[in-house]
Order: structure tokens, then sequence, then C-alpha cells
């Protein structure tokens, strides 16, 4: 019998290691051969990842806005070590974000409900639960705002002061922030006639006029003009944030689940006035991230409690705080659509309105996305886009699976089939006729290449049976683009280890969508060797050499190319080879003229469904999305990826929405905010388009936008137009077409009855 | 404290424990075992899933005291000498898994329903796993994966 107690276990744990051993990231398989995941090899962020951690808790703030005028302390015990914003203070620690220089560890003012107001440290979780609990706080609460829309107004209250520029590398294009205003980052498309007219800085009214477009809807037969919202949305990795940090010998380590571990060395350097080289950042793999873990969540304040207190430190967030902690940006999207009677789209005009809520995280960058891929993959003469970055009082909003583009796509391929409604065109083939093909220009000035819409058009509409001006009762088709981080950089590095093997040293996390195995297979395949031959190192910042981060499906692309750079270099040189690629480009913000995006994530949806016209229901069918792959690298991954992409669009289509009351988030838990389940996705399949000899385009995102248009056209085809995601029974119901429009054929209902 | 006495994956342990530990604390951080993991503190996404006496239970459920006297199978105890359980190896061949977090749980509910119904249906599978969620596949190599294990096991049994 096994006598040891359990306390004695965790200390003989505590104590094992010195060095480098402290830090134990990582995987093994307890079977060779076998994905460690399988046999609990992993070892998660979450599980801890320097012995002698004390546990952190932060204190959040329960109003919307305000200060905080006091902490009431005296019940906690004198081992809790409570850090409060004079802490912040007291080490100097300026503000800091990746965009926008918006945030502070510690804040006495919170923005939002749940916002990081104090920490308390202790030596177990149950103790430092118990502290959280003990400490009272007092505010002086503030007048505060959650609706975009209300945000933007000429007389909205300010979220804050002033909206200074981040020097951080993710800041990585012009920020247009508008002083006096709640808008952090404006962003705009002027297409070459439209350029040097005066407009007014900031467009706060939804029915604006639309001055910028008036001579070319003036062109137009028909116009269609909408406006579509889309709600919060959590992402949900099924691993909570998690942060373990330790000082050594005045360096700053860090082990902690994020996509971005270089800017999260930078960005730790900042706060904490180190030089670079002095932070180090070990990433183990991560269960699932989904874009929540970009940028900088738990590891400042997990940094600062432990330097405060000379201990390690482990900071892992509850379900209900991974919540609030970060989310999909709210939105509304007005559409407005111009077309010549034979089809042909003539004119775009899009106000994309972009709640980032109290901090400004990368929202700029989701505005500037969500405004060009709004414009859909068609060829226009004239477009004009304005998508605003505006804060409110709800919790942040960040990168999330399809960043921006899902919200502009629901809203512009809605559109575009109420388009052909009006003009009698049947709606896979008005799109057909728009279309960007190979050598098109897109409104941002760069030409097409590349360029699959048209078989991905195809693809999912066959895959619905759909007929040229046949019966289309119950389907819908979307399409969509969506660009990939330019500019960026990747570089690699693989070293020959003394036993034969190579070890490939690459930024790029694993967060469950197959990095590691992808590093494998092309290493292997460059250095002509077995797969078994290869080990792929846990990215750590000490070990491994820049990567701008692991988002916006970039990183098979960019660094399958640096990797075959590096194999080549070893091969020519020896046992060690580098590699680097760089894609390049940008925006004008101001124009939106420029190169988007290096490389083109092109997707299509398609669904068949019916909808119960007593309870709104909607059943499906089919959902099918087909997603342009280029070249695959890992078959099993890629299928993996595109399913995964469709079931996040098909609970945004039907059933994910945060909601909020005064600010607070009222469905912070996997029982009120529902994500798909086994019996949910039945009716899901997929194609990933593949060409001969085509490079490797990224897949982790394509067919998350086309989701919810494919289903909002399909509920539209029965009358049913839907204008605000998710599409619940309710809001089938209250969209319900005239009565005379819904009557069912005579003897529909009996003839239910009788069958 | 209150004295508990369980044989995790084969092994009997003694501990003192607060009685309002939840049996998934007691595993991670009394017995170190974070093969179990934590997903949503609700019991809604079963990644916390492990077999008490055989039958599968969210060990955020279930207090440590409640093992008392009982027998508590992990993820990490399914494998045996260096052999892959049968569900193991199907999730393995048949590419059930992204991140791997909801692993863990989702191969010891699939090996409870197996027990329950050796020849499950399509259907029946996504039914028996509803209460355990996964956010990066689309669940359909996970139902694949069931599938194949149940085929494995049966003519296991029809082989031994």
């Amino acid at each position: 019998m096994n006598t040891s107690t359990a306390r004695a276990r965790r200390d003989q744990d505590n104590n094992e290691g010195t060095g480098n051993a402290r830090l134990r990231p990582g995987e093994t398989s307890a079977v060779q051969g076998v994905n460690p995941r399988i046999t609990a090899g992993i070892r998660y962020a979450t599980d801890g990842g320097i012995p002698g951690e004390w546990h952190l808790r932060i204190i959040r703030s329960s109003v919307p806005a305000g200060r905080v005028t006091g902490f009431q302390t005296a019940l906690l015990d004198d081992e809790i070590i409570f850090l409060t914003p004079d802490d912040v203070d007291a080490a100097g620690l300026p503000a800091f974000g990746c965009q926008i220089a918006d945030q502070t560890v510690l804040t006495r003012e919170p923005k939002f409900v749940g916002d990081a107001i104090a920490a308390v440290l202790a030596p177990t979780l149950a103790a430092a639960r118990i502290a959280a609990s003990l400490v009272e706080v007092s505010y002086e609460r503030a007048p505060a705002v959650f609706d975009e829309m209300a945000a933007i107004a000429p007389d909205a209250l300010l979220v804050h002061r002033s909206h200074a520029t981040s020097e951080s590398d993710s800041a990585y294009f012009d920020m247009r922030p508008q002083d006096g205003t709640n808008v952090c980052h404006r962003f705009r498309i002027r297409t070459a006639a439209l350029q040097g007219r005066q407009e007014p800085n900031v467009i706060t009214e939804l029915d604006d006029s639309d001055t910028a477009l008036a001579d070319a809807f003036a062109q137009a037969d028909v116009i269609i003009d909408e406006v579509f919202h889309t709600p919060a949305a959590a992402h949900v990795p099924m691993e909570p944030h998690a942060t373990n940090a330790q000082w050594v010998e005045g360096r700053l380590e860090v082990v902690t689940g994020t996509q971005t571990p270089f800017n999260m060395r930078q960005d730790l350097a900042h706060i904490f006035g180190l030089a670079a080289d002095d932070v180090r950042i070990v990433v183990p793999p991560m269960g699932g991230a989904f874009g929540a873990k970009t940028f900088i969540r738990t590891e400042a304040i997990t940094a600062l409690a432990a330097r405060v207190s000379g201990r390690p430190v482990r900071c892992v967030l509850d379900r209900d705080e991974v919540f609030n902690e970060v989310t999909r940006h709210p939105s509304t999207v007005r559409i407005r659509l111009g077309a010549k009677a034979d089809g042909t789209f003539v004119a775009k005009r899009i106000w994309a309105y972009v709640n980032t809520g109290a901090y400004a995280d990368c929202g700029p960058g989701v505005a500037q996305k969500m405004g060009y891929a709004g414009v859909g993959p068609y060829r226009f003469e004239h477009v004009a886009v304005d998508s605003y970055c505006i804060y409110t009082n709800l919790p942040p909003g960040g990168a999330f699976r399809g960043y921006g583009a899902m919200q502009s796509v629901w809203a512009s391929e809605r559109a575009v089939d109420l388009l052909a409604d009006r003009l009698g065109i049947d709606a896979v083939e008005l799109r057909r006729q728009n279309l960007l093909r190979e050598g098109d220009t897109f409104c941002t000035g760069e030409v097409m290449h590349d360029s699959h819409f048209e078989e991905l058009l195809d693809d999912a509409a066959s895959a619905v049976g759909w007929e040229k001006d046949g019966d289309r009762a119950g389907k819908g088709v979307a399409i969509m683009l969506k660009g990939m981080q330019t500019p960026s950089k990747a570089e690699a590095r693989i070293q020959l280890l003394p036993d034969g093997r190579y070890e490939v040293q690459a930024g790029t996390a694993d967060m469950g969508q197959g990095a590691s195995e992808m590093l494998t297979r092309l290493a292997a395949e460059y250095l002509k060797c077995d797969v078994d031959q290869i080990v792929v190192c846990t990215p750590d910042t000490d070990r491994v050499p820049y990567d701008t981060r692991t988002t916006s499906s970039r990183s098979t692309h960019m660094m399958s190319r640096a990797l075959a750079d590096a194999a080549q270099d070893l091969l020519q040189h020896g046992t060690v080879g580098h590699g680097y690629v760089s894609n390049d480009g940008g925006l004008d913000p101001d124009t939106g003229q420029g190169v988007a995006s290096s490389h083109w994530h092109q997707g299509s949806a398609a669904a068949s469904l019916d909808v119960d016209e007593e309870t709104g229901v909607i059943t499906l069918r089919t959902l099918y999305a087909s997603s342009y792959a280029g070249k695959v690298v890992n078959p099993h991954g890629a299928d993996l990826q595109n399913e995964g992409s469709m079931i996040l669009g098909l609970g945004s289509a039907l059933f994910e929405e945060l909601q909020f009351s005064d600010g607070q988030m009222t469905n912070p838990n996997l029982s009120d905010y529902n994500i798909a389940s086994a019996l949910d996705v039945v009716s899901i399949s997929h194609k990933v388009m593949q060409i001969p000899g085509a490079e490797v385009h990224g897949l982790g995102e394509t067919a998350v936008p086309p989701v919810p248009p494919a289903i909002g056209n399909a509920v539209a085809s029965f009358g049913y137009h839907v204008t605000r995601l998710p599409m619940t029974p309710e809001r089938v119901l209250a969209a319900a077409p005239s009565h005379e429009q819904a009557s069912p054929p005579v003897g529909h209902i009996q003839g239910e009855e009788g069958a | 404290m209150t004295r508990i006495n369980v044989t995790v994956d084969g092994v009997r342990y003694s501990d003192e424990v607060e009685p309002r530990t939840l049996l998934v604390q007691y595993l991670r951080e009394g017995l170190g075992k974070t093969g179990t993991v934590v997903g949503c503190d609700t019991s809604n996404c079963g990644a916390c899933t492990v077999h008490l006496d055989g039958t599968s239970v969210k060990s955020c459920n279930v207090l440590a005291v409640q093992a008392d006297g009982h027998e508590v199978t992990t993820i990490e105890g399914l494998a045996t000498d260096g052999e892959l359980h049968p569900v193991q190896r199907a999730f393995h061949e048949t590419h059930a898994l992204q991140c791997g977090y909801c692993t863990p749980g989702m191969i010891m509910q699939a090996c409870d329903l197996l027990k329950e119904n050796a020849d499950p249906s399509e259907q029946e599978i996504r039914e028996g796993l509803e209460g355990n969620l996964c956010r990066c596949t689309g669940y359909h190599n996970i139902v694949k994966a069931v599938q194949q294990a149940a085929k494995d096991l049966s003519s296991q049994a029809v082989g031994s």
C-alpha cells in the first residue's frame, strides 16, 4: 500500500529539478509512436510549469465603469499576498496593449464587469479562492455605454480619454484613432474615383445618406440597403487560459498557453522594463485557443505576482473568467449594394461598427479585416468602406477564428441573396457573374492570384443539389475571401542532433491545429528522411527563431516555406540550417489601397434545411463547406480543421450568443452558453480543395465565415429574413413572412398529420 | 479533514482530504494525475470524466470522500503494459482528436458507452457522447473511433 500523503508527494514534486528542468512543458508519449494526447502524456500550461508554484486569483470589478475607492482585507491570513494597482504603480509598470496602449496590469478605474482590479496569491488554489472571496471592494460607479451605435454617438461618454498607439510589433499598420470619440481606429476603403473627397471623420448614424458613393449608386438599377448584427460570442477553448511565471536572476520566465510567444516576449519586456532577451516565453501544447490566447491575457499579472512574492506563480482561469477574458466583437454592419438590371455589380458601400469593448486589443486589425472581407470576392468599380473600432464597457473583443470576416460576410452574403431576389436572377448565377477571377483587381488595388472562387461556388452549390433557376426552397449558398496577416515574418531553424535526428526549431505554437505534425511532416519531406527522425522543439523564445505569431491561418503557409529554406540551408552547409520568409504589403488606412493579403483564404458553404413554421426551429439536412487548400500537408488534419471551423460557424449561426445585463455577462458557463455537441453536427460534410502543384494555403478559419450566411440564405428562401445572429427560433418566427406568403399549400397540415 | 482509502489506476492510496475536495482536485492536486483535466467547472463539458467502479462519472461532480473505498480509473490507467486500450487505439487510428484536451474524458465516456451497448448505432454514439464537448473537431472522427472500437472489442470478445 502506498502510504505517502498527498502533501508529501506534492512537496516532493515541487522540490525536484534545477535549471531548465524547472520548466516542464511539453509532451511525452507513454506509448511509442502514439499521439501523447491519447495517453495523457501532454503537460498543458494548466498542469503547472514550475515546481513550487503559488496560486494566483484575480479579483474582478463588479461594476462596468467607475473607480475603486478601497479594499477591505482585514480577513486575509498573514501569508496571503495581496496585489493592487498600488503595486503596479510602485513597480512603475507602463500602459500596454497590442495595438493601442490602453491597459494597465491592474486598474483602479475598471472599464467592464470582470476587469482585473486586484489579486491574491496563496500557497494553494483553495486558499487563494478563499482569500479572493474575503476581499471587499468599494466603488464609485460611473455611467457606462455598451452598444456600439450608442458609443459612437456624438454625445457618448468616453470610455478612454486618449488612444495612444502601441509600439508593439502587433501594431503593424497605421492607427487612425479619432480624438474626442470612442473610435480607436477608423479604416476606410475608397476606390480611385472616390479618393480625396471631403467627408466627416466619423459617421455616427446608421442611416447616413452616403455622400461618398451617391454618383455610383445613381447608375444602379437595383439597390439593396440592409443592416445586419452579430453578437459577442465565446471562443471556448476547452483548456482555460493558464500562465506560470518565475523570475530567475532578474530574468522573467513564463510558461503560458499563447499563440503569440514573440509578441508576448516583447510586451512583457516593455511592461517590466527589460531587454527582450531577458524574457523567456515557453509555450506548451494548448488545449484549443481559436484566437482567445493571443497577446497579454494572464501573463502580466502573473509575472508581477512572481516578482512581488519572489516565488513561482501559477494562474489558471475558471471557465466564467475565460468567457469574460476576451470575446468575439459584437458588430453592426450596414451593406448597400447596387447592380444593373442584368446583374452586374456597380457599387458597394459598407459601414462596419465594431464593438471592441473596454480595451482595443487587436480590435483595430479586426475592424480592418471586417471592412475588406465584407466587399467579398467580387468585381466592383466603386467601393467605399468605413469600419470603426469602438470602445464600450463590455469585455474586450479580440482575435476570434474568422477575425472579423464572419461578421461582414454574414451581412454581405445575405445582401447578395436579397439582390438576387430583387433582380429575379438565380443567386448562384448572380455570384458567378461577378466573381473575382485570376488577374482581376480587388477593391484594394491588388491583383488576384491563385483564385478559385468559381470552383468553390460550384462545388458548394452542387453539394445541396442546386439547379440553375430551379426550386431552391430550403437551400442557400455563400462565398467569401479572407486575408492573411500581411506583412509578417517567419523564421525556422533545423539542427542535426548528435544521434542523427533533426530538431525543428520554430515559433509556431501548437493549439491543436496540428503545428507539430505539420512541421514534422514537412521537415521529413524536405530533408528526405523518415518522420521518426524529426523532433519538434517546444516553442521557447530562448531556443526558436522569430515568428510573427500563430494566427490568421498563416503558419502552414509561411512556416512551410521558412522550413524549406532551412532544410536546403542545412543540406548545403552542414549541421544547422536557417530559413526566413516574409510577406510584404499592408493597406493605407485612409484609402484601403495596397496589399491586404499576400495570400487569400477562399471558401464557400451551402446549406439545405427545413424551418418549422410553428416553432421557428431550423433543422439542417446538409451543411457543406468547401475550402481552398492549395497543397495539403496533413490530410487528416486538414479535414479536422475544416470540420472544426464549420461547427464554430454552425454555433454562431444557430445558438451561440453572449448575453449581458447592464454590462454583466449573464451566461458565462457551458450550461447557458451552448456549443455544438456530437448531436448537432450530423449534417456537416465538406471538401478540402486541392490543386496539384499549388502552394500551401492556410486552412484554419476558411470554413467559419461562409456558414452563417449560407444557413441564413437557406432560411430566407422560405421568406424568413433574419438579420441578427444567431438565428434562434424566436428570431426566425419574428422574421416570418406576411401571412399570405407564409400560408402553406392547402392540405399541407392535414397531409402531415395523415402521414 | 477526512481520511479516504481509494484505489486509483490500480494503486491504493490513503489520504487526508478536506470534505469539500472534489474528486478531480484530489486526482490532479493530490495525486498529481494531471491526465484528467478540468474544462468547465459546471459539469457540462465532460473533460474530467473518469470511471468510478467501472462507471463513468464527471470527476468535478463527485467529492473525493465519495470515492472512499472505491476504485477510480483515469485515462492514465487505461493502457496496460504499454498496450493502448482498444478505445485509445481507435482514437489514434481514426484521428479523433486535435488539441486533445477533451480526449481523456471522451475516451473514458466512450469506454463506458461501449460497456453498456457493445454495438451502438451512430445516433446512440452521438447521444452517449452528448455530455462531452469538443471545440476543435467536428465530432465525426470521434464517432468513427467509437464505431471502430466497438468492432475491435467485439472481435476481441469473440477471439477470447
